[in-house]
């Protein structure tokens, strides 16, 4: 049976078209084989996707002022009087600021002031007060950067609304020491990996949370290397990680999760162990 | 008397309506309308008549000095479009590799879970048929009232749920919802 099994493996091996070493092949002295079957765990990478845009960097914002300004010199005169009623306050208020764009621009030195007389200014202007009495409304649009960016609150859900924010938790391990590790467990009796998954984030983060797994495929997966003490051949720990994201919701953390943060790539990088971040960087997105 | 006579004889054209019908409505003023038509026709059409410089004579009266200031220099606009396309390149790049790293660990777990597990394989690799509700999910939706009964049916498996949001410009005025009640949905 085993001598069949062996046979197998090497066929299977010789025909994979994508040959992945199974063994770690780095270290010089061949580590020894695992005796009994790998230890399989679930993991889930929850994702808070980007809430907001993101921002154009100083060579964008050059670029499409730059382009904006060809267009302005070429396009059609803007059909005024068809758009607006001849001597309305609108067609006032639309006239003042293309003048004001078209300042911006040819810049300030460009246009010529002797348009308007100072009093037909004051009318002007008067006018423009008026109808932003009149339309005065309470929606003010929030600011892009949250006050929990500033306070550094690594809790809020809402912190970093430009980049994609990861779910990590702090936990006791085996030696005593805290360590950061993304939510993970064993899956149970008959159980698939994806389910385990799901079970584990409920088990360790509470049913708070809208979350979606998104596949039955993990994303990836670490398996750290065994150290190569001759003295029991233990059985290597697989970890496969599985991608979800967060609608709603928040976590409440159980006993046993120490704390909780929401963090973006580079943060995890501080936080989590030099192997564990090793096998994990490349699931992460950078942005 | 007479000018009275004289306004109703005018009001009414007398080739268009017969006598015996009474005319209420004041006659309509022969040019409104026409301003309106007018200035829709210049809108859409503009003039074609070639003695200006711009073809359609349309462009603005200052055309050649504003794009003196838009544009520097043919050589300075070539290096500036060049430069664009080497920022649009590298940001094409950076996502791409970004892509193919995930690509290689999904490719790299399966092939582990594949020689792991045969069992959990076959089964990751399975395809949900998104129409499909499972026994379990039955038996909860006839348990249900109504409301929460189409609520629970709506996230589709293999299917991007509703609410994943598309990112904005600034964020909603209430921010991130914490308070959000579960709904319990079998694994």
């Amino acid at each position: 049976m085993s001598r069949l099994a062996r046979r197998c493996e090497r066929l299977s091996r010789n025909l994979a078209t994508v040959a992945s070493d199974p063994l770690p092949s780095t270290s010089s002295p061949r580590p020894p084989r695992p005796s009994s079957k790998p230890i399989l765990y679930s993991s889930v990478i929850l994702n808070r996707a980007p809430i907001l845009t993101p921002s154009p960097t100083t060579f964008e914002r050059a670029f499409y002022a730059y382009q904006q300004r060809i267009r302005r010199a070429l396009h059609n005169p803007f059909p005024s009087e068809f758009y607006f009623k001849q001597g309305s306050l609108l067609e006032a208020r639309f006239n003042s600021e293309e003048r004001f764009r078209e300042k911006v621009a040819w810049g300030p030195t460009y246009a010529k002031e002797e348009d308007l007389s100072p009093e037909a200014k004051a009318a002007e202007q008067a006018a423009m007060d008026q109808m932003a009495l009149q339309e005065k409304s309470d929606d003010k649009l929030m600011p892009r950067v949250h006050p929990s960016d500033e306070a550094r609150d690594y809790h809020s859900l809402d912190r970093k609304g430009r980049r994609n924010i990861y779910l990590i938790i702090q936990r006791a391990a085996e030696d005593g020491q805290l360590v950061w590790e993304f939510p993970q467990g064993q899956p149970v009796e008959d159980e698939l990996l994806h389910q385990a998954a799901q079970r584990e984030l409920y088990a360790h983060c509470g049913k708070n949370m809208d979350t979606w797994i998104v596949a039955r495929k993990p994303i990836g997966m670490y398996k750290p290397s065994i150290p190569t003490t001759t003295s029991t051949p233990t059985p290597e720990a697989i970890t496969f990680f599985f991608k979800g994201h967060i609608m709603a919701g928040q976590v409440n953390p159980e006993k046993f999760v120490k704390d909780f943060a929401w963090v973006t790539k580079q943060e995890i990088e501080t936080r989590v162990r030099r192997a564990y971040w090793e096998g994990v960087k490349d699931m992460l997105s950078d942005h | 008397m007479a000018s009275s006579l004289l306004a109703w004889s005018r009001a009414r054209p007398i080739s268009l309506t017969p006598a015996h019908v009474r005319q209420y409505a004041k006659p309509a003023d022969a040019n409104a309308g026409d301003a309106r038509l007018i200035l829709i026709r210049r809108a859409l059409y503009p003039g074609n008549i070639r003695n200006r410089a711009s073809p359609t004579g349309t462009w603005r009266p200052d055309v050649r000095q504003t794009i003196q200031r838009a544009i520097p220099s043919v050589q300075a606009h070539h290096t500036i479009e060049r430069a664009w396309l080497l920022h649009r390149r590298l940001v094409r790049k950076r996502r791409e590799a970004e892509l193919a790293r995930k690509f290689e660990c999904m490719k790299g777990a399966m092939n582990e879970l594949k020689r792991v597990d045969s069992r959990l394989y076959s089964e990751a690799n399975k395809v949900e048929d998104p129409r499909a509700r499972s026994k379990v999910e039955m038996e909860k939706m006839k348990q249900l009232p109504a409301l929460e009964a189409r609520a629970f049916d709506a996230r589709i498996r293999g299917l991007f749920p509703r609410e994943m949001r598309i990112p904005a410009e600034t964020p909603s005025k209430n921010g991130w919802n914490y308070e959000w009640k579960p709904i319990e949905r079998p694994l």
